[in-house]
């Protein structure tokens, strides 16, 4: 019985925590969503946890914890594929910036130079 | 070379090319008139932007190390921004002989062409031709491009290329990053350009080596092939 208590206050340590860093601003809403549902479905789990024995039986594992790192695999997986895209994201717009930042100074070096002539 | 009507600019990326980059402008400068030599100095760490201005070039420099791709393209984005005709691209490590640039461009001035790309293995003409293991890997390049387009280019990897106008407009709004020489091929082709060769003689490097070693070879060829099939599938227009 004790897993389940453990397992319920991580899920909902993870939650606050999550809560707390939006509250703090240290998450924005758009990168906490997906932290959010992933930490709602971890309370769930460790609430109606019988549903996990009924799913890992459906669906043919063995274990039951078989059926857990399978689940938690595949969302860390969607969660890092979502973290490479926004990466990707900020890099396309960093090099933008930089070619107009290096145009920009370039043509304010030019301008300076015909307004001291 | 009557280049008088038209604004012609040569993009001359450069990164940590001291002792190669001024001379390069030199040469530009002396082989063709009139036109105007922009550098992109892509973050280099050593005194390339001073050595390519005190030759006489314009110099933009980038904030950081962008790469290649990026780094011309920001001289394609100057030549919209500034209305040009003609770009030319020449690599800023001296290996492209500017004696050809009035060569490069004639299709372009003509319109017969939309992208001109100086050819290393067009006719025999000799020049550095590239090591063993490297023309295999352009080879595959060729047919691998031919396959996928059905344009023919010899010389996919050759950075000595001019462009018109409408592949200026195309190419500052998206120009591929990393190595992209054969890529840019395909997206000409995909926007439906007219795209000649001329044959040039390509020199050796005379100093600093070349951002693609010898044993990287195989690695940049299966980069750049997963970088071309990735681009086919690409939808269009969303880029950023």
């Amino acid at each position: 019985m004790n897993i389940h208590i453990v397992a319920l206050a991580v899920s909902v340590a993870i939650f606050l925590f999550v809560i707390d860093l939006v509250r703090r601003r240290r998450l924005t809403f758009k990168y906490a969503v997906a932290w959010l549902l992933v930490s709602i479905g971890a309370i769930f789990f460790a609430i109606f946890y019988r549903l996990i024995f009924v799913c890992a039986a459906l669906l043919g594992f063995e274990l039951p914890s078989n059926f857990i790192f399978f689940v938690l695999f595949c969302v860390f997986i969607l969660l890092s594929l979502l973290l490479t895209v926004f990466l990707c994201q900020q890099s396309n717009r960093n090099d933008v910036m930089a070619q107009k930042i290096a145009l920009l100074e370039f043509e304010l070096k030019e301008l300076k130079k015909s307004k001291n002539t | 070379m009557n280049t008088s009507s038209k604004k012609i600019l040569v993009i001359v990326p450069a990164f940590n090319e001291c002792g190669n980059i001024g001379r390069t402008v030199k040469e530009i400068r002396s082989a063709g008139t009139g036109v105007d030599i922009l550098v992109i100095d892509d973050g280099s760490l050593d005194e390339t932007s001073q050595e390519a201005r005190d030759a006489g070039g314009m110099v933009v420099s980038l904030p950081f190390n962008l790469g290649i791709g990026a780094a011309v393209q920001t001289g394609f984005q100057y030549a919209r921004r500034y209305d040009y005709d003609v770009a030319v691209q020449i690599d800023g490590d001296g290996q492209h002989d500017s004696g050809y640039l009035g060569k490069i461009i004639a299709p372009i001035l003509h319109d017969e062409a939309d992208m001109v790309v100086g050819s290393r293995f067009l006719e025999n003409i000799g020049g550095f031709r590239s090591s063993f293991s490297r023309r295999i890997g352009i080879n595959f390049f060729v047919h691998l491009i031919n396959m996928l387009t059905g344009v023919k280019v010899n010389d996919p990897t050759s950075g000595f290329r001019a462009y018109n106008k409408r592949m200026i407009a195309l190419f500052s709004d998206y120009y591929p990053h990393d190595f992209p020489e054969p890529e840019a091929v395909v997206v000409a082709q995909q926007a439906r350009a007219r795209i000649t060769e001329i044959a040039v003689v390509m020199r050796a490097r005379s100093a600093g080596s070349s951002s693609i070693r010898y044993f990287k070879t195989l690695y940049y060829m299966a980069k750049v092939t997963l970088a071309i099939l990735l681009h086919m599938i690409r939808q269009k227009g969303r880029d950023r």
